[in-house]
């Protein structure tokens, strides 16, 4: 019973730092209606970002939350703006997905190309003791992402209800033509979503670089977990991907104890598949999933 | 244009620069290192095949099908493992190439059958998730597959098991396989098995519409892709001699073998190979020149090239080879477009036969709505049966069960066919091959297509030949006064030559019932009179129809009988003239106040 509750407390956990970095991905995905398959690449150079800053400048990592926001949020916008932007009235659907399948690789290889394949582990700055409750054990820095998670789930879900911009992002999403007319400017809505997309995984970074060490393929095995997150809460609904990341984060924890330590990715993808074929809207979706 | 007659549009158009200028270069792949004899030549041109070979079976499916897969590792990986796994129990590979393509083939199908209804990237989210879990499993069980420390091939040598000591039987072999799958994508590009695949790709409901069993041509390019890839995987593994899970099942492989097709031009025979001739040998001299410090430089390479060419080249490089469109919109339309060929008996009285379409007690719901309530209707051999009603009446729901579209809740619909009796079809590919042909209230056209393309989707319908199909589209064209645009993409008509389009691509399929979705909405009046002239027509060649329209001119002279539908029922039936005075169908249009006003 104790490693039950204890393997709940570690799913949980878990679950946050899934939720943390599916939050801005299942934005980008619900309001650009684009498969943001650099999202996890964006992460990456979060966490190496957050490594130079840590070791070379002796700073906290989460000191260099704020910073990397804003970096973050700069690099996506310039992505929206440069690459995906240009792209919004292709012809072929599948063209923005081939620029962020490009933008990925290319990301992937440049760290590869810089940093080499070695991993880079951020000092864990005291984040990784653990804090003790009876039995159970939980690392400081996983209940910090925990929190996080809530905190920017109810801080974006407050900003889309009550701000004019949030409501005309909404708006964007639901019918792009329609808010165009009622004198919405689209194209500025899209880059101010990507870059509050990417400013979610810099603070993820800043988060996750202490307890993960980065390498160039890190983003790629966050990110899969990340596209399962955002498919089971539903595309584009914000406290779906947070109840999706822990649902998921225990998926994992359990089936890594109860089947196999290597098997439990076959089942979080197989319960993926499951999802895509039988529930394309996922638990909170608008009904679009297949669209 | 002068050439208006018929036989000049038969002569053989000039084949692309662009595929004339890869055929020649084509022969290069092979002699140029045999030439120079460098191993590090022969190394670069055997990656060229290999990569050109896997880009150009993946097209099959990721570019004709237009299915986004990232998934097609797992193919090259069964491959690799089905001919590795055989060898040491003294299987020759080449045996092993074929069962690892038959194995893909049918993987290809488990996995395809499920996930062709997604689209786009929810596809591709679903290919890699399968790609993972078989990388996994193939982790797990490292008695089959040697788990991550990998499996040897037993290092025998010569053309038995595909090993050798020199370069060139390898280069030979993995040129042989890039010259199969070419030869495969050459011939499906001139198949009707490739123009149903891109018609399915362009717009699934009107290649059903057609007749297209539009899963099953999916599968169809699955299996053959799969198997394709599988074979290049048997090869690879070779000569490797070193097989892998993590290298064999990889995803950044996958992704690699898309991007060149993509960067080639995807949906083109010539496009991914063209892709790998630009990337392979950028990224392998930089290696060379660079050493070991360059790992990852190819992926950044290949990564960069493909956001330029997505940004700046959006075909593809294929796209930098091909000449403005052809044959312009605004080209002057034949003499006599559209018109009933003056040959029309009009002394013959049609004969009105015995039921040709029996509708009986149709019911459908959406939700709570229900849309369709106890229809029953039939139509007659050589009728036409009107079918009017107020917006929101059903009518279009209707046809969708009359065409195979929807399922009704209860009651069925029956097609005579001649020396079968009545039979009951189910899905819109078989009510097109029960001889029914319907258009779309929506045109639907295969926009990435030409015009003549478009209707050869129909013609193929009777003409499974691809010369035969495009002399009864060429003919159909010229009926329909298309003939001027015959060659432009379908995208660039104007709405009115979209709806001759739906018309002259469902004339072409020679249909024995035809239903009509208000082809006359929106046509001016001269259009409107050269419509119904054009409908009298195929009534007098034998068709039976029945047309759903507003325009009351057109239901007025063309019914002969009418169906009056509201919220889902039938409230009147009779002849037009009946019809359109009695007062529940004036009621249902006008409304309850004008019927008193007037009676007052």
């Amino acid at each position: 019973m104790e490693t039950f509750v204890q393997l709940v407390l570690n799913g949980l956990m878990l679950g946050g730092l899934f939720a943390i970095i599916s939050v801005g991905l299942t934005l980008i995905f619900g309001i650009i209606r684009l498969v943001n398959f650099a999202h996890g690449e964006l992460l990456m150079v979060g966490m190496y970002l957050t490594w130079l800053g840590t070791s070379q400048l002796g700073l906290h990592p989460y000191v260099l939350a704020p910073p990397l926001v804003l970096v973050l949020f700069v690099i996506g916008v310039l992505i929206q703006r440069f690459i995906l932007q240009p792209l919004l009235d292709a012809r072929d659907a599948h063209v923005q997905i081939f620029a962020t399948v490009g933008l990925s690789t290319a990301l992937i290889n440049l760290a590869l190309l810089v940093f080499g394949a070695d991993l880079y582990a951020t000092p864990s700055s005291g984040v990784r003791d653990s804090l003790t409750f009876g039995p159970f054990r939980i690392l400081i820095g996983q209940l910090v992402m925990f929190v996080c998670g809530i905190v920017v789930v109810g801080a974006l879900h407050l900003f889309m209800e009550r701000t004019y911009l949030g409501r005309a992002i909404r708006a964007t999403a639901q019918h792009r033509a329609a808010a165009q007319l009622m004198g919405v400017d689209v194209k500025r809505i899209y880059i101010i979503t990507f870059g509050i997309g990417a400013a979610c995984v810099g603070l993820a970074a800043a988060l996750v670089a202490p307890i993960y060490p980065a390498s160039p393929t890190v983003g790629t095995y966050f990110v899969l977990t990340a596209f399962v997150v955002v498919v089971l809460g539903g595309m584009g609904s914000l406290h779906g991907a947070f109840i999706g990341a822990l649902l998921i984060g225990l998926v994992d924890s359990l089936s890594a104890f109860y089947i196999a330590p290597d098997l439990k990715e076959v089942v979080i993808f197989g319960l993926f598949i499951l999802i895509l074929l039988f529930r394309p809207t996922g638990l909170f979706g608008l009904g679009r999933g297949s669209e | 244009m002068s050439d208006l007659a018929l036989p000049a549009a038969r002569a053989p158009r000039r084949p692309d620069r662009g595929l004339v200028a890869a055929l020649a270069l084509l022969p290069l792949i092979f002699l140029v290192p045999l030439l120079i004899g460098d191993d590090f030549v022969f190394h670069v041109f055997i990656t060229i095949c290999l990569y050109g070979a896997l880009a150009t079976a993946w097209n099959i499916v990721g570019g004709f099908a237009g299915q986004l897969s990232l998934g097609h590792a797992i193919f090259y990986g069964i491959g690799a493992y089905t001919a590795g796994l055989l060898v040491p129990l003294g299987v020759s590979p080449w045996l092993g190439m074929l069962g690892g393509a038959a194995i893909s083939a049918m993987v290809g199908v488990a996995i395809g059958l499920p996930c062709f209804r997604l689209r786009g990237p929810f596809f591709a989210l679903a290919t890699i998730a399968f790609l993972q879990v078989i990388r996994l499993l193939a982790l797990h069980f490292t008695g089959l597959t040697g788990g991550a420390v990998g499996l040897m091939v037993p290092l025998q040598t010569g053309w038995e098991w595909m090993i050798f000591f020199e370069r060139w039987p390898s280069l030979l072999i993995a040129f042989g396989l890039l010259l199969l799958t070419l030869g495969v994508t050459a011939w499906l590009r001139h198949a009707r098995f490739g123009y149903y695949l891109v018609a399915t790709r362009e717009r699934e409901p009107a290649a059903a519409a057609a007749g297209v069993d539009t899963l099953r041509v999916r599968l169809y390019a699955v299996a053959l892709s799969a198997a394709l890839t599988s074979m290049v995987g048997t090869f690879h593994g070779m000569y490797l001699t070193f097989i892998e899970p993590e290298a064999m099942f990889s995803l950044a492989f996958s992704v690699q073998i898309a991007m060149f097709a993509l960067i080639g031009g995807i949906g083109t025979v010539m496009g991914p190979l063209l892709g790998t001739l630009l990337v392979v040998p950028l990224t392998e001299l930089a290696r060379g020149w660079l050493g070991a410090s360059a790992l990852g430089l190819h992926g950044f390479v290949y990564g960069t090239v493909l956001v330029l060419i997505v940004l700046f080249v959006p075909d593809g490089l294929v796209g930098l080879f091909r000449r403005a469109p052809k044959g312009s919109a605004d080209a002057a339309e034949p003499a006599a477009p559209a018109t009933v060929p003056a040959t029309a008996r009009e002394d013959i009285r049609r004969e009105i036969g015995e039921p040709i379409l029996v509708a009986e007690h149709l019911h459908k719901h959406f939700g709570g709505l229900a849309v369709t309530q106890d229809v029953s209707l039939s139509l007659r051999q050589g009728e036409v049966l009107g079918i009017i009603g107020p917006n929101g009446a059903g009518k279009t729901t209707l046809f969708n069960q009359l065409s195979g579209f929807l399922a009704p809740e209860s009651g069925i619909v029956r097609i005579r066919v001649e020396g079968e009796g009545f039979i009951r079809p189910a899905t819109p590919h078989a009510f097109a091959r029960a001889g029914v042909g319907r258009t779309f209230q929506i045109v639907q056209p295969f926009a990435a297509m030409t015009v003549l393309e478009n209707i050869m989707i129909g013609a193929f319908h009777h003409h499974p030949g691809r010369a035969a199909a495009r002399e009864k589209a060429l003919e159909t064209a010229h009926r329909m006064g298309l003939w001027a645009q015959r060659d432009v993409e379908a995208r660039s008509l104007t709405i009115g030559g979209l709806k001759r389009l739906e018309i002259a691509r469902v004339m072409a399929m020679e249909p024995r019932i035809l239903l009509l979705d208000e082809v006359m909405a929106g046509l001016n009046q001269t259009d409107v009179q050269r419509a119904i002239r054009l409908v009298e027509s195929i009534r007098d060649s034998g068709v039976s129809i029945i047309a759903i329209e507003h325009v009351m001119q057109a239901i007025m002279a063309l019914s002969d009988r009418v169906v009056v539908l509201n919220s889902g029922r039938v409230i009147a039936e009779g002849r037009p003239q009946e019809v359109v005075r009695d007062p529940v169908v004036v009621e249902a249009y006008l409304g309850e106040d004008f019927v008193h006003a007037h009676s007052a």
